[in-house]
């Protein structure tokens, strides 16, 4: 009668932590924030350092930072695209604006790394107000088009006409210096701290990375969430309800400008260094690259885009043999990927996932792929 | 002076004239509808009204303020919601959230500077989605993807995502097409409480002639884009201009 009991309580407990609860939790800002800090902590260790796993990445720990700015970037132009549905092909003005902003202000003016990085950003936002005015009258490919023309014509500007400004090819070196005057950022920990996140760079880095992450998840939580996907699905309903749709596109734009540019700010103190290639197209097509692949719309996927391309840039490059055929395979990943799963790799996860709990849905998502009909089934990936 | 007038208003495509010299008067919180053929201009007029389209020429004044040259949000932003024919909703957005876009439209204005405060601690946006989900009987597939809604539901939502602007006059461009008879009624009655609880003036286009002639105060009709008949349902229901508009047109 007693082990009765005892079994009942077992099972009632294991119940509190169903499927559901798991679902609301996942969802909370809470979890969001603590799993953001969680991964800054362990990513360098986990990619550069850990027993076992870091022998499968065979990564390193400058990497790690390198990948950590970038998925900012990456953030910052999901909220443009994933959530607004407005496709940029010139985000690289940003990144590279807010690099040289950072760089001149604090060769010129002040050399504080916290300083240097909020100049940076006001340089993207600046420029966000002025781009927008001209992009937010183009729709689809022609927004696309203009974006990216815009972007060419930054970084022809800096390469040649503004050559005594920006040092042209040759770019631009921040020298080192202390945040606030005391935190040295080269500044290396012993023990434990010293086997996570080795220094203050990586400290600092990690903290504007989770600061991101959570005004991210705000943003989406908030109406604005909520309106920028809504003129993602149907511009003119938007506009019927009374939005000024105009306006919440001018904002989404500014905040992804923002966020872009605190990746451009940030790269110029990791790298001492700004130069016009961050200005290049080609920077604007690999933050698309990284998003599409990661998971277009979702927190997590441009983080794991972001990872995986600088995996196959960094690691995979390096191999014997294959590491000729790195953008090859890169791009081989990418179709199959992005052909098979919408949402892209976090797509992927969330509908391998889902079946795993319920293994009747994977079967009817396999037999609707082979009979070939739509995939609508597919889990949406962090949708909210 | 009515609620809603147009003066002279003409809309011209090409060299094709969809809308002629139409003038039509609304009061406050009566039901007109609008007939005509296929084709007589009824969704260019919507259009032309609710800023869709700009009129080639003529007045349109809502409540003594003039709408031509206003921008859609803006119209709407002065309480005339509508409704749109083919299922205009957010495919991807939960009903919920659908009716939750329309609600923030509604309690907070056109635009406002709110991007780091969570939508759900706004309880005036959700007592108001609340409120329409219920009223339209949509509550308990809130939590559904608003584009695997059955069609009928789907049109349904359209309605709701209407009515949460809160509108003062609501355009609706025909609210059954595609329903069931069950689904139909509900409309029906749901028209009806409209008027009645919520003082609105609905302005109906509308397909089905036992509904129209059930519940309009007055019908406007519009053929070739001119208006030729308005009146009562019995005044319309008589009128040799509408019959050989409708029998005559061959279209119908």
């Amino acid at each position: 009668m007693s082990t009765d009991n005892i079994h009942k309580t077992v099972a009632e407990a294991s119940s509190l932590i169903s499927w559901d609860t798991w679902d609301r939790i996942k969802h909370t800002e809470s979890f969001v924030l603590l799993s953001s800090v969680l991964f800054v902590l362990l990513f360098s260790y986990a990619f550069g350092r850990a027993p076992v796993v870091s022998d499968v990445f065979q990564g390193y720990h400058g990497l790690a930072i390198t990948i950590l700015i970038w998925s900012i970037f990456a953030l910052g132009f999901n909220l443009l695209l994933g959530q607004t549905g407005l496709l940029s092909f010139g985000h690289a003005m940003f990144f590279g604006t807010a690099s040289y902003a950072a760089a001149l202000f604090a060769i010129h003016v002040y050399n504080d790394p916290l300083a240097v990085i909020v100049v940076g950003t006001l340089a993207a936002v600046a420029l966000g107000a002025v781009a927008a005015l001209i992009l937010l009258r183009l729709h689809t490919v022609y927004f696309s088009i203009v974006a990216l023309a815009i972007g060419q014509f930054l970084y022809f500007l800096a390469r040649e006409p503004l050559v005594e400004i920006t040092k042209g090819i040759n770019g631009l070196e921040v020298p080192r210096s202390a945040v606030f005057g005391v935190f040295e950022l080269e500044h290396q920990y012993g023990g434990l701290l010293g086997e996570l996140v080795v220094n203050n760079l990586y400290l600092f880095v990690g903290v504007f990375f989770v600061a991101v992450v959570a005004s991210i998840t705000r943003i989406r939580k908030s109406p604005y969430g909520l309106i920028f996907k809504a003129i993602r699905e149907n511009e003119t309903r938007t506009a019927f309800v009374g939005l000024d749709v105009w306006r919440y596109k001018f904002a989404a734009f500014l905040l992804s400008a923002a966020i872009v540019g605190l990746a451009g700010g940030l790269m110029a103190v990791n790298t001492q260094f700004a130069g016009v290639e961050r200005l290049y197209w080609s920077v604007s097509g690999d933050v698309v690259v990284m998003t599409v692949l990661g998971g277009l719309g979702t927190l997590a996927g441009p983080v794991i885009g972001t990872f995986v391309f600088f995996y196959f840039k960094g690691i995979v490059n390096g191999f014997p043999t294959l590491g000729n055929y790195w953008l090859l395979l890169l791009s081989l990943s990418f179709t199959t990927v992005v052909w098979v799963y919408r949402d892209g790799i976090w797509g992927m996860i969330t509908a391998l996932t889902g079946a795993l709990r319920d293994p009747r849905e994977l079967v009817a998502a396999v037999r609707a792929r082979v009979t070939g009909g739509d995939s609508t089934g597919d889990a949406p990936g962090g949708e909210d | 002076m009515a609620l809603l007038e147009t003066r002279g208003l003409t809309k011209e495509f090409g060299g094709l004239t969809a809308l002629d010299d139409v003038d039509i008067d609304v009061e406050e919180g009566e039901l007109v509808s609008l007939i005509g053929p296929n084709g007589a201009g009824k969704s260019t007029l919507i259009n032309t009204i609710t800023g869709r389209l700009h009129p080639t020429e003529g007045q349109v004044s809502y409540a003594g303020t003039e709408l031509v040259g206003m921008k859609p949000f803006e119209i709407a932003q002065l309480g005339v919601g509508r409704s749109f024919q083919t299922a205009s909703i957010l495919p991807e957005l939960t009903v919920r959230e659908n009716v939750q876009v329309a609600s923030f439209a509604a309690e907070h204005g056109s635009f406002r500077v709110n991007f780091f405060r969570r939508r759900d601690s706004f309880d005036e946006v959700q007592s108001r989605t609340n409120d329409i989900l219920d009223t339209i009987g949509l509550d308990s597939k809130a939590r559904m993807e608003a584009g695997s809604l059955p069609y009928g539901d789907k049109r349904r939502l359209e309605v709701a995502i209407g009515l949460a602007t809160d509108p003062d006059l609501l355009f609706m461009d025909e609210p059954t097409a595609g329903m069931s008879p069950t689904e139909t009624q509900m409309t029906v009655n749901l028209i009806h409480d409209l008027l009645a609880d919520w003082g609105m003036t609905i302005f109906l286009v509308e397909h089905d002639m036992d509904i129209v002639f059930d519940v309009s105060d007055r019908i406007f009709t519009l053929h070739q884009g001119r208006l030729i008949a308005q009146g009562t349902p019995e005044e319309i229901r008589e009128n040799p201009a509408v019959r050989e508009a409708y029998l005559g047109g061959g279209e119908q």
